[in-house]
């Protein structure tokens, strides 16, 4: 991803932001609100379309590409304000995903079926496959969006603040799904708000910050920086409490 | 577990509840009940064939009834090809007429300009309308919701003014063809295109497109990411649905002789249809048959002329009002869908309805 940028009228969205996402790891993206952190999800699967910059995946330019060709070159993603298909069960909003999807998905009706139960069995909703969306609590929603963006079979995964909302123990159930996901071969990407999440599960953490990249590094290190510290809780607080770091 | 189930193998999907084995029986018994009024619709008409006179046998189609069938099938055509692109693709294309009148002035023109045999120009009617929609559903499928719906309309209207001020299509005065004599046969082919536009949607319903559609109606940012090209399957839906509401219009124009702007870009074909889905039950594959089969009846039997015919417009009205709060999935929902006609159906769907 090099020198991104997206306006939104004369709101400067994302400016200049640059980083890569190292195949087979999972990689942090936070920052407070307002920062871009969806916005840049949306450049990068295609939702919206950048005003400078390019983005590359496995060595083709996806910038510029509509969403569905994004998708079967294997990015999937899930939506922090949650969209599923509402008409529709879970197993089937599940294997609609592995209808269509990736190159290697696109599978037939019954093949695509068979996967959803995979799929559902590995994000926990396997005992709620049969049932409507709308009977679905908050953190079940999140499982399945999850679950219909791995049935595409992705090889990147754009996971939006799939935690927020959640209580300690479902954040706790959802680390350990995210995990089973990475641990089958899924590189990822997720947004999060909720730094225990960062730490928990990711290689590397991106700070963005007003639409620019403020940090980036291992977790622990990007946490305890001043700049990172000002960004969340204002100027006075960071140098009440003097976090080190490299500020 | 609330809900046992045990999925055949391929579900068509948009059911809006869980397929219990109870629902798949009534659905089994639907389809039965579909086939057994299929022959009887095709044996029936045979009645009225001269031998069949001779040999002293009762005529069970007189001429009145020949022509509330058949435009009881010209409308299962029209609502389910709307159904395609409204109740699937959740595009509420409110002009569908423009194809119904663009293929009635197809054929006609076909006809009476280029002497080609009524089977060719029927053809060349459904190419022409598949066509337009495909020119004109690239601009207006970007539109959603109420927009679509105004813009589509426009283009209905639009159409319709334009081909009455041009003389080739015969201006004001419209367009007269040879009249071909047959009441057996204008049925046959109404009821041959709504078993293929009931075969269509069973079809689509059952395939990866129908999924597609499904989702772009669920939500369109969402089915394409994951992997639906949506300015596509639209626009193929568009397509479908225009191709089989223009055999509709290639079928009437020759059964009605004459066409003019009023009778081929009637606004009144387009509402109907949209309210036989809707009775019936949008996005099923037997919601539109239903709505078509209940709605055009009523309107053939009651509409007669004067003070009576006001009546039945202000009845026709309370009924749709009524259905639309208290049916909000159709009447098919009762039969091959989900659920049962209880109290607590009605609580529910007045729930959902919010009255």
């Amino acid at each position: 991803m090099r020198s991104v940028t997206k306006r939104f009228g004369g709101v400067l969205a994302l400016s200049d932001v640059s980083f890569d996402v190292p195949e087979g790891q999972v990689l942090g993206v936070i920052g407070p609100n307002g920062a871009g952190k969806t916005t840049l999800l949306n450049c990068i699967s295609g939702v919206n379309r950048l005003d400078g910059g390019e983005v590359h995946f496995a060595g083709q330019r996806i910038s510029g590409r509509r969403p569905y060709e994004v998708a079967r070159l294997g990015i999937g993603r899930t939506f922090q304000i949650v969209k599923p298909f509402a008409s529709m069960t879970v197993r089937e909003n599940a294997a609609v995903g592995a209808v269509f999807g990736s190159a290697q998905a696109r599978m037939a009706t019954a093949a695509a079926f068979r996967y959803a139960d995979e799929v559902l069995d590995l994000v926990g909703l396997a005992p709620k496959r049969s049932l409507p969306v709308g009977s679905l609590t908050v953190p079940d929603r999140k499982r399945l969006e999850v679950a219909r963006a791995l049935c595409t079979k992705p090889r990147l995964l754009l996971l939006d603040e799939v935690m927020s909302g959640l209580n300690a123990v479902e954040v706790d159930e959802a680390l350990e799904m995210v995990r089973r996901v990475h641990s089958s071969g899924v590189t990822i990407m997720l947004i999060e708000h909720v730094m225990r999440v960062i730490v928990g599960v990711c290689a590397q953490a991106v700070v963005l910050h007003l639409g620019r990249v403020l940090v980036a590094g291992q977790p622990a290190e990007v946490l305890r920086d001043r700049r990172v510290v000002e960004a969340y809780l204002g100027e006075r607080y960071a140098s009440r409490h003097a976090v080190g770091g490299s500020g | 577990m609330a809900i046992e189930t045990a999925e055949p193998a391929t579900p068509a999907l948009g059911s809006f509840a869980v397929a219990t084995a109870a629902a798949r029986r009534r659905e089994r018994i639907l389809y039965i009940v579909a086939a057994i009024v299929l022959a009887v619709l095709i044996v029936i008409p045979l009645s009225s064939l001269d031998a069949v006179q001779a040999a002293g046998l009762p005529l069970v189609m007189d001429r009145y009834w020949f022509r509330v069938t058949t435009l009881i099938a010209m409308f299962v055509i029209i609502a389910g090809a709307w159904n395609i692109i409204g109740g699937l693709t959740g595009y509420p294309a409110f002009g569908n007429v423009v194809f119904f009148g663009i293929g009635a002035y197809t054929a006609g023109t076909l006809i009476t300009r280029a002497s080609l045999p009524y089977a060719t120009a029927v053809v060349g009617a459904v190419v022409v309308c598949a066509a337009v929609a495909c020119v004109i559903g690239l601009p207006l499928l970007r539109l959603r919701g109420h927009y679509f719906a105004v813009a589509s309309l426009g283009v209905a209207v639009a159409t319709g003014e334009v081909i009455n001020n041009v003389q080739f299509f015969g201006g004001a005065s419209g367009i007269f063809m040879p009249i071909i004599r047959s009441d057996l046969l204008f049925y046959y082919l109404m009821l041959g295109g709504a078993v293929l536009t009931v075969g269509t949607t069973w079809l689509v319903l059952h395939s990866r497109f129908g999924f597609g559609l499904i989702a772009i109606r669920e939500d369109e940012v969402a089915a394409g990411v994951i992997g639906v090209n949506t300015t596509r399957y639209k626009v193929a839906a568009y397509m479908l649905s225009a191709a089989l509401t223009g055999l509709a219009g290639a079928i009437y124009a020759q059964w009605n002789v004459f066409i003019d702007q009023s009778t081929a870009f009637n606004l009144d074909v387009s509402i109907d249809s949209i309210l036989m889905v809707l009775i019936g039950g949008i996005g099923t594959i037997f919601g539109p048959v239903i709505g078509a089969a209940a709605l055009e009846f009523l309107i053939q039997t009651f509409a007669g002329s004067g003070e009576l015919a006001v009546w039945t417009q202000i009845g026709l009205g309370v009924l749709l009002t009524a259905a639309v709060i208290f049916l909000p999935r159709g009447i098919v929902d009762f039969f091959g869908g989900r659920s049962s006609f209880t109290r607590e159906y009605v609580r529910r769907t007045l729930r959902e309805t919010g009255v």
